[in-house]
């Protein structure tokens, strides 16, 4: 009887285990799809090529080796900019700070480019404006 | 023993939750590693979509099709190819010897460009006008340094303007002395055509180019239905969310000239680049936005500025007469959008217009 007790008490513990472990695992993992899908990132390219991708919601400062000169790339609070450069006319940086999908900031003469993009570095603006591509 | 099997089959359960997730995370790039991980993965995927910097600005060429990839590979070339052709910046293109030397036979590229060139010079009497280089290059718009000069430097410098002053014979074009050609305001839609032609070359079925916001496109998207084209807010030009409407097109060039591309402040007063070959002066004319849908990306580029210039009244009135060629969105200084009438159907808003009847 007793030894019975003991039985049943443990797969009741064993049970509720599987069902914390279950709902912790379902929990971060919705948590997780929902932030890759909600979420924003940040493409950094250099002369037509991927550098990086950077989240969006994670605060960072990283220096962009462009063509002939470095870039201070900076993530704070869902924004990016460009906070220093040593390109010549640092249009880059009175650019301002961008945090919308299909935004950019590009430096010419460095030849950098980052654009605000969803995981994959798609950065089409169709999400907002339903435009396959922007003329100006 | 039961207990026992319970704890492994919680084990289990609680990796295989786990691994679900590092998976996500990774998809994210949410650290370091995944992000370099994703550039190699890019690259070796091979994109349908090539960016290069090329005419002192930023370009993306996307194409489908078999053959994208050499497609890619001769429309970055041949972009390449023609602004060592046409640019006032590199010493030894052909605009800049001919500005030196002021007489010479044109190539091929230059001639074709001319034809369209002058064709716009004459119908728009000289709105367009591809002898502004002395121009340009007083207000400082050719290097990084702006400044207004001063009124009587303009003045002395248009005497040496407008191409009615040069001559245009049996492929040889000789400029007047002080006279300098500038094709900034067309080159970049023709470097779009040829690009068309090349997608073409290579059986490219759909595909489409921005040279620094100059569209132009080929066919319909892979999905079958046409290119949708946003036209940016000529007073929020960094905001891709907020444009003036888009155009659903195919097989045509989408390009838009406005103050708001380049432009400096001096004590408070803007200055954009595009000059008013009569004044001297950054054209006003109540627009502050012109956007020109053509076949002809050559003639959309030239005309976009041209309209810019003319403003309002002349420019449905050239419409009027031109309307087999192009259509238009003209925005004007209090923010009132004008569509030609050739365009319902393909144009949508949620912003008030109006549509010019022919």
């Amino acid at each position: 009887m007793d030894k019975k007790k003991m039985w049943t008490k443990g797969i009741k513990r064993d049970i509720l285990l599987l069902v914390f472990l279950f709902l912790t695992g379902a929990v971060i993992f919705i948590a997780v799809i929902f932030g890759s899908v909600r979420g924003n990132f940040v493409k950094v390219n250099v002369d037509g090529r991927l550098i990086a991708i950077y989240p969006l919601s994670e605060n960072k400062t990283v220096e962009i080796n462009g063509a002939g000169g470095t870039n201070t790339l900076v993530i704070e609070n869902g924004e990016s900019y460009i906070r220093d450069a040593d390109c010549p006319d640092r249009l880059c940086v009175s650019q301002g700070k961008i945090s919308r999908r299909g935004q950019s900031v590009i430096c010419l003469p460095h030849k950098v480019v980052v654009e605000i993009t969803d995981e994959n570095g798609n950065a089409s603006v169709s999400a907002e404006s339903d435009a396959d591509i922007v003329v100006r | 023993m039961k207990k026992k099997i319970c704890l492994i089959l919680a084990l289990l359960i609680g990796i295989g939750a786990m691994s679900a997730c590092s998976d996500g995370g990774k998809k994210g790039g949410s650290d370091g590693t995944a992000a370099s991980d994703g550039a190699e993965s890019d690259s070796s995927k091979q994109s349908n979509t090539r960016e290069l910097f090329a005419m002192d600005t930023y370009m993306t060429i996307t194409a489908y099709g078999e053959k994208y990839e050499q497609a890619l590979d001769e429309a970055e070339k041949e972009i390449k190819r023609l602004d060592d052709v046409f640019s006032v910046g590199k010493s030894g293109s052909e605009v800049s010897k001919l500005n030196k030397e002021r007489s010479g036979e044109v190539s091929e590229d230059m001639a074709s460009v001319l034809e369209t060139a002058i064709w716009l010079y004459e119908n728009t009497k000289g709105a367009y006008d591809f002898t502004l280089y002395g121009l340009m290059d007083l207000w400082g718009f050719t290097g990084d340094a702006q400044a207004v000069p001063k009124d009587e430097d303009i003045k002395k410098v248009l005497e040496s303007c407008g191409f009615g002053k040069s001559i245009y014979l049996y492929g040889r074009l000789t400029l007047r002395k002080g006279q300098g050609i500038d094709f900034g305001g067309i080159v970049k839609g023709y470097a779009s055509s040829r690009v068309m032609d090349i997608f073409k070359k290579y059986g490219i079925k759909s595909g489409v180019v921005s040279l620094g916001g100059n569209v132009q496109c080929l066919g319909h998207k892979e999905d079958g239905s046409r290119w949708r084209c946003g036209i940016i807010n000529p007073d929020d030009p960094d905001n891709t969310s907020d444009l003036m409407g888009v155009v659903s097109v195919s097989d045509k060039a989408v390009i838009t000239s406005g103050g708001y591309e380049r432009y400096f402040t001096e004590k408070g007063k803007k200055y954009h680049h595009i000059m008013n070959p009569q004044t001297g002066y950054p054209a006003q004319s109540g627009l502050k936005s012109v956007t020109i849908v053509s076949d002809n990306g050559t003639l959309a580029d030239g005309l976009s500025t041209a309209c810019y210039v003319m403003g309002f009244d002349n420019s449905v009135e050239f419409w009027k007469k031109n309307k087999s060629q192009f259509q238009m969105i003209l925005i004007d200084d209090d923010n009132k959008m004008y569509v030609t009438d050739g365009l319902k159907g393909f144009f949508s808003s949620d912003k008030k217009y109006t549509y010019i009847q022919g």
